[in-house]
């Protein structure tokens, strides 16, 4: 309907107005109060990294208690988990040498397994250099001569991979080193899966190919090796590296 | 009675129900600037982080890959965030006392998180995968833009709805080789039309209509 102006009175206009106003002010407070409320962007359930208000530490991703087991991470299977013998003995004597910087260098490994407990395959290499291109070359270099990056920013260097010790230690030293770290370098059991570990251990056992084209290295995996379980089955969330 | 209105008054209804019209559009038009603009959306602001880390230097100067870092990427919905142990791996070493790492070395002795605040921050409505945009095909710097020269992070993109779904109805205008997801220095030019389609196919990316339904983002 169209009023012209002419036909207002002023009396009704007054009546609409003072509607209009009151409606319009209604309007406004409920968007206000709309606008404020952030009830569904911040949802009483905890997204990634949210803090926590219940529990002291304030971590809302909680570790497993002492003591327990998730299903499927049992990890029986000590040859893949660890890269040891059965029963490794802790006191053994192992033989060293030092070096001219005065260092001890450690030269047996009696403890290590000396074949793969995964099947060795070109994939399984290829996602090595992949892993390790990622992990291991800021500070071992594109073909471990010891040379990377942060190396050169002022990281202690590590020794190449190509010399007689480390071409004649066995692979379960590698896979060792990468868990559970050794002298200046941390290990890296949180971020890397088992089975990447393996994938990178065969890798450099690969470099180590490259660099030396006669020489006769062990790449051989045990009987019992299953294939590798790729990286579809790395469950690994971060938190506990399995 | 003398008339109450003057002719022109006419004129002046006239004027006014245009300037009605031209304000309002107006205001629609502010509105949606308002909406869109860095104050609400938070794009391109800098947050104050408890530590002053920077991409420039540990990405763009010393080559890391992201996944160093951003561990799972590539696996789960969460990018990652580094642990305190990953910063010790070479600050136990290098610049091993310099104040500005003193806040990486506390939280290390008493083991206790480093708090970033958030950047990037979607909506808990909203659910968002890194895994599947990975896997298929499309890079950090899409997304993220140069971090790799960033001193200090900020959002590059709205992360509005009508951002995602610009994307996910036309995939083939962004993706890029898998081999490629973390080169900060790729752009869209280097490959052609065609073979984006083709790369689409490859990746078995979803149609327009799957890729934009609500219950994609919303579940
Ligand atoms: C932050 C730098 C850094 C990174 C990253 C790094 N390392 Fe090391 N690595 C070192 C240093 C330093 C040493 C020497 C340690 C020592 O003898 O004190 C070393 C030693 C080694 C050794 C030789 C151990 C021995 O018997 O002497 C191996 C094998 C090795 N690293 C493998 C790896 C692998 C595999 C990765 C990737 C998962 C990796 N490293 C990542 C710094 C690093
Ligand atoms: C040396 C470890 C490291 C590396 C390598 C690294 N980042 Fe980060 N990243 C961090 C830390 C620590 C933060 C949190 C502090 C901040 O926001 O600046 C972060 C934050 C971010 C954020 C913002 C997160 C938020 O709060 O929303 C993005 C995005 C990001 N990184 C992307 C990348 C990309 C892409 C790469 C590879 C080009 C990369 N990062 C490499 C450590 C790293
Ligand atoms: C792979 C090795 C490496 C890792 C991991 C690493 N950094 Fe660094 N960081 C460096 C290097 C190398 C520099 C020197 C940067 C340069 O000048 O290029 C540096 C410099 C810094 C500085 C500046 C120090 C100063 O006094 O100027 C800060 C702060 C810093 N890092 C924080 C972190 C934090 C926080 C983390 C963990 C998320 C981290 N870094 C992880 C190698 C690393
Ligand atoms: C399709 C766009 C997109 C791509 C590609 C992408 N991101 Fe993100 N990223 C986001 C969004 C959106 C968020 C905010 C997520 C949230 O708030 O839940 C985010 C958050 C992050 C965070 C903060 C932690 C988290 O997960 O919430 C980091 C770190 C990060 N991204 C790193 C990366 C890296 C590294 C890459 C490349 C491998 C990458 N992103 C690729 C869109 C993207
Ligand atoms: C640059 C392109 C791009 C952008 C931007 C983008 N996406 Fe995607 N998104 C993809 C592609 C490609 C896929 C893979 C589709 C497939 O699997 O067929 C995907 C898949 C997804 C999936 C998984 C679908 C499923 O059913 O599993 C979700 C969820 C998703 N995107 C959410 C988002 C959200 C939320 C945003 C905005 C914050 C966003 N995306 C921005 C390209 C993009
Ligand atoms: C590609 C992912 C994606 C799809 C598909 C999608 N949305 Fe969204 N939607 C988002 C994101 C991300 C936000 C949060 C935007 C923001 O923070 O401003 C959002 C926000 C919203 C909001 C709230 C807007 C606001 O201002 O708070 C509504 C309502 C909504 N979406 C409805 C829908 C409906 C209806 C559909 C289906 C037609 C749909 N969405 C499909 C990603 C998506």
């Amino acid at each position: 309907m169209f009023l012209s102006s002419r036909q207002w009175t002023v009396d009704s206009g007054r009546r609409r107005k003072s509607l209009y106003c009151l409606l319009s002010v209604a309007v406004c407070l409920l968007a206000a109060g709309c606008g404020v409320r952030f009830d569904m962007q911040d949802q009483p359930r905890y997204k990634v990294y949210k803090k926590s208000e219940f529990f002291s530490d304030g971590l809302s991703s909680r570790d497993l208690p002492a003591g327990t087991v998730a299903r499927g991470l049992l990890k029986a299977d000590k040859a893949l988990y660890t890269g040891k013998i059965d029963n490794p003995n802790p006191n053994v004597q192992v033989e060293t040498t030092t070096n001219a910087a005065g260092n001890t260098i450690v030269t047996s490994f009696p403890n290590a397994i000396d074949e793969f407990p995964v099947a060795v395959t070109k994939e399984l290499i290829d996602r090595g250099q992949d892993r390790y291109n990622i992990y291991c070359i800021v500070c071992h270099g594109p073909v471990g001569a010891g040379d990377g990056m942060i190396v050169r920013r002022g990281f202690g260097a590590p020794p190449t991979y190509h010399d007689d010790r480390l071409r004649n230690a066995p692979v379960g030293h590698f896979f060792d080193v990468i868990t559970n770290g050794w002298g200046k370098m941390n290990g890296y059991a949180a971020s890397i899966s088992a089975a990447d570990r393996w994938a990178i251990v065969a890798y450099i056992r690969a470099l180590q190919l490259s660099q030396n084209p006669d020489e006769n290295l062990k790449m051989n995996a045990s009987p019992s090796a299953a294939p590798s379980p790729g990286p579809a089955a790395n469950n690994n969330t971060g938190g506990g590296g399995n | 009675m003398a008339q109450f209105f003057s002719k022109s008054a006419n004129n002046i209804a006239r004027i006014s129900m245009l300037a009605g019209v031209v304000l309002a559009g107006t205001a629609f038009f502010v509105y949606t600037q308002v909406a869109r603009s860095s104050y609400l959306t938070g794009r391109y602001v800098e947050r104050q982080q408890p530590v002053q880390f920077s991409h420039k230097h540990h990405v763009g100067d010393d080559g890391i890959d992201c996944r160093y870092c951003h561990t799972t990427v590539e696996t789960t919905a969460s990018a990652g965030m580094p642990s305190t142990q990953t910063c010790m791996n070479c600050h136990s070493q290098i610049w091993a006392d310099s104040p500005y790492l003193e806040p990486v070395r506390a939280s290390f002795r008493d083991n206790r998180p480093i708090e970033w605040e958030r950047v990037h921050d979607l909506p808990e409505f909203a659910y968002f995968n890194h895994s599947i945009h990975v896997a298929k095909g499309v890079g950090c710097s899409t997304c993220h833009g140069q971090i790799d020269n960033m001193p200090s992070v900020f959002q590059e993109n709205t992360l509005q709805m009508e951002w995602c779904l610009a994307c996910h109805r036309e995939p083939e205008k962004f993706i890029r080789p898998k081999s490629e997801i973390y080169n900060m220095q790729w752009q869209d030019g280097d490959l052609s039309a065609a073979e984006r389609v083709d790369l689409k196919a490859k990746n078995k990316i979803r149609s327009k209509e799957m890729m934009t339904s609500c219950s994609v983002c919303h579940r």
